[in-house]
């Protein structure tokens, strides 16, 4: 960055005579260096994975989450400053929480995301603070079903609800990536974090777009996914924490709750012996760090 | 301060006047009902507004639009049932375009009973919400006095509801066509017009389908046989 | 005792359940109305503002100005109608400035009603809310705890059930502007002859989308006429039964009368 020492960094509210904000670019480079977090939309669910690299021998394994339950349908993982992201949560949670106080029933997990944006938005502003050294990725199942209101007297009658419109599909996985600016898009796939090239080349592959892929399968993408993004980083040991959310159908039964330990043991070795194999192909290719 | 003066007042200062209705208010003595059938819902009403013993309106339109296929149907205090709808109909409007889509009937359901309930010592407002999704189809919520809510596959209210409990338990059936649903609400209302003093003037309803919203009006003139507009 | 003290709150509250009613602001008997016609809408009122059994006024002003298109004819609490109007007639202003756009009845009457049900019934406002907006014409009544009316005609106030009586026996559709005038006025008539909190004369307000007329005084119907009597007394109606002179020189015949000397008029002087 060639803007070091002309002043157009020392704030949020400047703008560089060319029309970028340094703040939020800094901001992303503070990403840049964190664990890389994925995430994967499937057919039946979402599966959200974070590489947590270990800092210190002394910590204990399983102790240290880095994946937060929003609401019983939503989840969140995030890469860069982890105190910054544990506060995007908080926040995620109240407007979880002011979304079923107005309108008694779950945010949608793309309304989440737009509110998600907005709050991060307004930390790109002003000169009193700073964005947010984070990009998070936020999955969610909005229920299939329909839910009765919170408050309700009984479970209401047995019939009723005619005029139907048969043969919709009503709620589903969703997956958003929101980034330092605020920015947000919907995908199938997302990384962010160190090893995210990677991680976006291995997504590519899996053709989510097709929605072949279902969620258990995706469960074992992902740790292979995280396995191969660490691989730049082999010095340092790491963590995998993985969550999903299915519809009411699936394993989960529409809530965001960690990947049972059995299936994340079963996932690892699968990853690892992955690696292994891929290490034995070649191992010419030196990727080069690019920046975005 | 203003206190009623059938109000007894024990010397605690406790028990004060129960009266629903504050002096001079306007009320809506009333027959209101909601029903599903087939294809949705259909609301219908009485249009007798009083003061005391004088119908201040007696073409009075109870059946209020707070989205396009979510009505409710309002009983008790004019003023008071006029501002919650007013409110709610603003937070659906706030709702749809927020999240482009358009509100559930239960979310206006339990946006209404959110005021009712937070409000129940000042409000005398007994409502009932209609509507029809493409996701739920036809739903009916009732909310009564104290702030509670019911789903029910049809709900009357209002003073002349207690004329027709008998009448619409022997005559409602699941999954009428459309024509006898609103002969069904008809003869109901007549019933309640006939007995409650009340409820009176025309009977207007609302049909709430895939179609949208299609409105009713029977006159007394002819019996309630003809529908106008 | 620190703190609030509600004892009064309790003696009022039982003071009020022994049928001791507290003090009641002054309320205007009135009759007002209103009905829309092909091309407009009228409102009317009578002119009598009352105090207790008091006319206070004989020719006071119902009709209450909101925006050029839009006039409101009050009842109830007399103060509480025209601060009412007026603060409501400021907002509309202010935002018919801030939009760009002329004002609009609906918006008015929503403003006046959620004013009034912030208050629960205490500002005693009793409102017909009538005009002519580039949405049509429009015609309202607004009750002091909130709710609203929209009719094709409409009557409040104290008079209400002797002008509505004239409005359910001759009204019919597509009046023309003087058959509104008309009819109005012969409601407002009613309200004046048989309702006591009623009377005096007539005033009338016309809107259309062109122009607002306001007749001030339309009918008088209950002009004063010269007074029979007069109480100025011819002279000489007091009848004289005696008469008696005195003189001057005989006035020592009734009173004592002291000579002054020169002496004693004389100041003293030190030297």
């Amino acid at each position: 960055m060639t803007s070091i020492g002309t002043g157009y960094d020392l704030a949020n509210s400047i703008y560089s005579p060319d029309g970028r904000n340094f703040q939020v670019e800094y901001a992303v480079k503070a990403v840049e260096n964190g664990g890389t977090s994925i995430g994967i939309r499937c057919k039946d669910g979402v599966v959200l994975a974070v590489e947590k690299v270990i800092a210190s021998k002394l910590l204990k394994p399983n102790a240290n989450k880095r994946i937060a339950t929003v609401d019983r349908h939503l989840g969140i993982v995030y890469s860069g400053m982890i105190p910054d992201g544990r506060h995007l949560v908080d926040r995620a949670r109240d407007e979880a929480r002011n979304h079923r106080d107005t309108f008694k029933s779950p945010i949608p997990t793309r309304d989440l995301a737009n509110r998600m944006g907005g709050y991060m938005q307004a930390y790109t502003l002003y000169q009193s603070v700073r964005p947010f050294g984070v990009t998070a990725i936020l999955g969610g199942f909005d229920s299939d079903l329909e839910q009765p209101v919170d408050g309700e007297v009984g479970s209401g009658p047995s019939c009723g609800g005619g005029g139907k419109v048969e043969g919709q599909k009503h709620g589903g996985p969703w997956l958003a990536m929101i980034e330092p600016s605020g920015t947000y898009w919907g995908y199938y796939g997302a990384a962010t974090g160190k090893g995210r090239q990677a991680a976006k080349a291995e997504l590519e592959k899996l053709n989510l777009a097709a929605g072949e892929i279902t969620i258990k399968e995706a469960v074992k993408e992902a740790a292979r996914i995280i396995y191969i993004a660490h691989d730049d980083n082999k010095d340092k040991d790491f963590e995998l924490e993985m969550s999903w959310i299915s519809g009411s159908d699936g394993p989960t039964k529409g809530k965001h709750v960690e990947v049972p330990s059995d299936l994340l043991a079963e996932a690892e070795g699968l990853a690892r012996k992955a690696i292994e194999k891929d290490l034995e192909g070649d191992d010419e290719e030196e990727k080069d760090k690019m920046e975005e | 301060m203003e206190f009623g003066k059938s109000g007894f007042l024990n010397e605690d200062g406790i028990h004060v006047d129960m009266d629903r209705l504050k002096n001079g208010e306007v009320n809506l003595g009333t027959s209101i009902m909601a029903i599903t059938f087939k294809d949705g819902v259909i609301l219908g009403a009485d249009s007798r507004t009083t003061t005391g013993a004088y119908i201040a309106n007696r073409v009075t339109d109870k059946l209020t639009r707070v989205h396009d296929t979510i009505w409710c149907c309002r009983s008790g205090s004019a003023a008071d049932t006029q501002a919650v709808a007013d409110i709610v109909q603003y937070q659906l409007g706030l709702f749809s375009m927020q999240s482009g889509k358009p509100p559930t009937t239960q979310t206006a359901a339990s946006i209404f009973q959110e005021i009712c309930y937070a409000n129940k010592d000042r409000l005398s407002a007994g409502l009932i919400i209609a509507g029809w999704d493409e996701r739920h189809g036809g739903q009916v919520y009732s909310i009564p006095l104290g702030g509670s809510l019911h789903k029910q596959p049809y709900a009357i209210g209002g003073s002349g509801s207690t004329y027709i409990y008998g009448f619409c338990d022997a005559n409602w059936r699941e999954g009428m066509e459309e024509a006898d649903a609103v002969g069904f609400v008809k003869e109901a209302l007549k019933e309640a017009i006939k007995w409650d003093g009340s409820s009176g003037g025309v009977i207007r309803m609302v049909v709430l389908t895939a179609k949208g919203a299609d409105r009713h009006l029977y006159l007394p003139d002819t019996d309630y046989t003809v529908r106008h507009n | 005792m620190p703190g609030f003290d509600f004892s009064n709150y309790n003696r009022n509250a039982a003071l009020c359940a022994r049928g001791m009613s507290l003090p009641k602001a002054t309320s205007t008997g009135t009759t007002i109305v209103g009905c829309i016609f092909d091309g407009g809408v009228v409102i009317a009122a009578d002119t009598r503002a009352t105090s207790g059994p008091i006319v206070a006024d004989k020719n006071c002003e119902k009709l209450h100005y909101i925006s050029p298109n839009i006039w409101c004819a009050g009842a109830g609490t007399a103060a509480d109608t025209e601060f009412t109007t007026a603060l409501i007639s400021s907002q509309l202003e202010l935002h018919s400035l801030s939009t760009g756009r002329k004002p609009r009845v609906v918006t008015c009457m929503t403003m006046l009603k959620q004013h009034l049900f912030r208050y629960q019934g205490h500002i005693g406002a009793y409102l017909v809310v009538a005009g002519v907006d580039p949405t049509g014409t429009h015609l309202f009544t607004v009750h002091a705890h909130g709710s609203t009316d929209k009719l094709p005609y409409v009557t409040m106030g104290s008079g209400s059930l002797a002008a509505m009586s004239v409005f359910e026996s001759s009204w019919k559709s597509n009046l023309t502007q003087e058959e509104a005038i008309d009819l109005c006025s012969k409601a407002i008539l009613a309200g004046i002859f048989n309702d006591l909190g009623s009377g005096s004369n007539v005033d009338v307000a016309i809107i259309t989308p062109e122009k607002t007329t306001l007749k001030r005084n339309h009918i008088t119907p209950n002009q004063r006429v010269p007074k029979l009597g007069n109480y100025v007394f011819r002279r000489g109606t007091t009848a004289v039964l005696n008469e008696k002179v005195i003189r001057k020189e005989e006035l020592g015949n009734f009173v004592s009368i002291h000579e002054m000397t020169e002496e004693a008029d004389k100041m003293e002087v030190d030297t």
